[in-house]
């Protein structure tokens, strides 16, 4: 497994307690990500290219495939998102992941 | 079977299926079959713009500037741009509203295709900007033998579902002979048939084809060129997206079985002959690649980078209605389209920063002491 080196500019992590952070595998490498934003800036913050269009969660874009693991949505995309989906631009990841880009 | 504009019927209309149910008659919305078509229509109102309100006062005299075979590149997209809303500004109204079954999706109908109407007096708007004599132009959609042929293939599904429909709502299911076309066969499941494969065609329509013509667009745009008109085209899209969403939705809840079991069956049936409706338009996009770059390429853009973006957005639309992906091209070939895509800065006038989720009295009330939490005097 390869790490992915991530340059981290969220300051939404309060310093005293430490943020909840779930892995994300993509195929050989993975990536830490926090319940603090979506996982699609997340991704590209770490230099991986996700397609995307809108970035609200109605155009399906980029919905991805999800093999394991859970994410939520703060609120719940106009996108249909197909069975074992997520939509990466408004997803929360809630647990370590696997996922898989197209 | 005639259609009625206000059914008589007691029925429950969470019961009905999306098509070939009972006819709408009250327009309510506290109770609701499938509620993310009221979501898709408060979403399309939230984005409501004017095309007046995009100032074009330099495309003019970067239009005048452009060498000749980029103006052909531009006139030619904008003509095929007017062609696609000129049929979406009507036909999803004439063919779907006889034969919807549920209000909030009788209304996300009306609201989608107003839309598209904003988009067609665009283009006027934009034409009318750039060049003297705006009748050349929209006089050439119809005799332009490269359009014409884009016209037939958008509006040959339409156009068989209306004339099924038509010969239902007076004859009812049968064999008929209909002068000059021979005999036609009308039954629920041929119906429903058609239904499918025209919402296929007009995902296909707004998912792809237009995506060909706002890579155009961006285009000049990545050149600082016509720039009002890629402001313009940036509104088109983010309501493109939208309405894509809705036909992707009426697609999938078709498949599912969860609106029509027999739907479900038909979908089933109907599965290659959807792909080759999605691969076909995308064969005709390629071929429409080479006509607009027939004289010459712009920077950044010719028929082979275009004729791959084809390729890669028909497999992720494919994808999005559980369709296997057909091409093997993996990667976006323009990948700065998607900064043009985005909607969030989305913006027409500086003073109306406009967050594509505004909502006229979206103002909270609500308020308690945490709220001054983070308030010094």
């Amino acid at each position: 497994m390869i790490p992915i080196s991530m340059t981290s500019t969220s300051n939404s992590a309060d310093k005293d307690t430490n943020p909840v952070l779930h892995k994300v595998t993509l195929g050989e490498r993975f990536l830490m990500v926090s319940e603090d934003e979506p996982l699609l800036v997340q991704l590209e913050r770490a230099g991986i290219t996700v397609e995307y269009q809108c970035r609200e969660g109605y155009c399906s874009s980029c919905s991805i495939k999800l093999l394991k693991g859970t994410v939520v949505y703060l609120s719940e995309p106009l996108a249909w998102i197909h069975d074992g989906h997520l939509l990466a631009c408004c997803a929360i990841v809630k647990s370590d992941i696997d996922i898989a880009l197209y | 079977m005639s259609y009625s504009t206000f059914n008589r019927k007691h029925f429950d209309s969470t019961k009905e299926p999306m098509f070939f149910g009972e006819n709408v008659n009250v327009a309510r919305y506290d109770q609701q079959k499938h509620p993310i078509f009221e979501k898709l229509i408060e979403k399309q109102l939230s984005f409501f713009w004017r095309p007046e309100e995009v100032d074009l006062s330099t495309d003019r005299k970067d239009f005048q500037r452009l060498e000749a075979h980029e103006q052909h590149i531009f006139l030619s997209n904008l003509k095929y741009q007017t062609l696609l809303d000129s049929v979406q500004g009507r036909s999803p109204n004439v063919a779907f509203l006889p034969i919807v079954s549920l209000p909030e999706l009788e209304t996300w109908i009306e609201t989608w295709s107003f839309s598209e109407t904003i988009h067609s007096r665009s283009y006027t708007h934009i034409i009318r900007n750039i060049v003297n004599d705006p009748s050349k132009i929209f006089d050439d959609i119809v005799n332009n033998e490269e359009i014409t042929k884009r016209a037939d293939s958008v509006s040959i599904y339409y156009d068989r579902l209306i004339e099924m429909v038509n010969i239902y709502n007076t004859m009812g299911t049968g064999t008929f002979t209909i002068p000059g076309k021979g005999e036609i066969t009308v039954s629920m499941a041929a119906l429903k048939k058609a239904l499918y494969l025209t919402i296929a065609s007009v995902n296909v329509l707004e998912a792809i084809r237009f995506y060909v013509s706002f890579a155009c667009s961006f285009g000049f745009a990545e050149r600082t060129l016509m720039e009002g008109n890629a402001k313009i085209i940036k509104l088109i899209a983010r309501d493109e997206a939208l309405h894509l969403t809705g036909t992707q939705h009426m697609l999938n809840l078709m498949a599912s079985g969860k609106d029509d079991p027999e739907m479900a069956l038909i979908a089933a049936e109907c599965q290659d002959e959807v792909r080759n409706i999605f691969i076909e338009a995308a064969e005709q996009e390629k071929e429409w690649a080479a006509y607009l770059f027939k004289d010459g390429s712009m920077i950044g853009l010719n028929a082979q980078i275009l004729g791959q973006y084809v390729e890669y957005i028909t497999n992720v639309r494919m994808q999005a209605v559980g369709l296997e992906a057909h091409f093997a091209t993996k990667n976006n070939p323009i990948p700065w389209i998607n900064a043009w895509l985005v909607s969030d800065n989305v913006q027409v006038a500086p003073q109306e920063a406009e967050i594509s989720s505004y909502l006229v009295g979206q103002t909270d009330n609500s308020l308690d002491d945490s709220d001054f939490d983070d308030f010094d005097l």
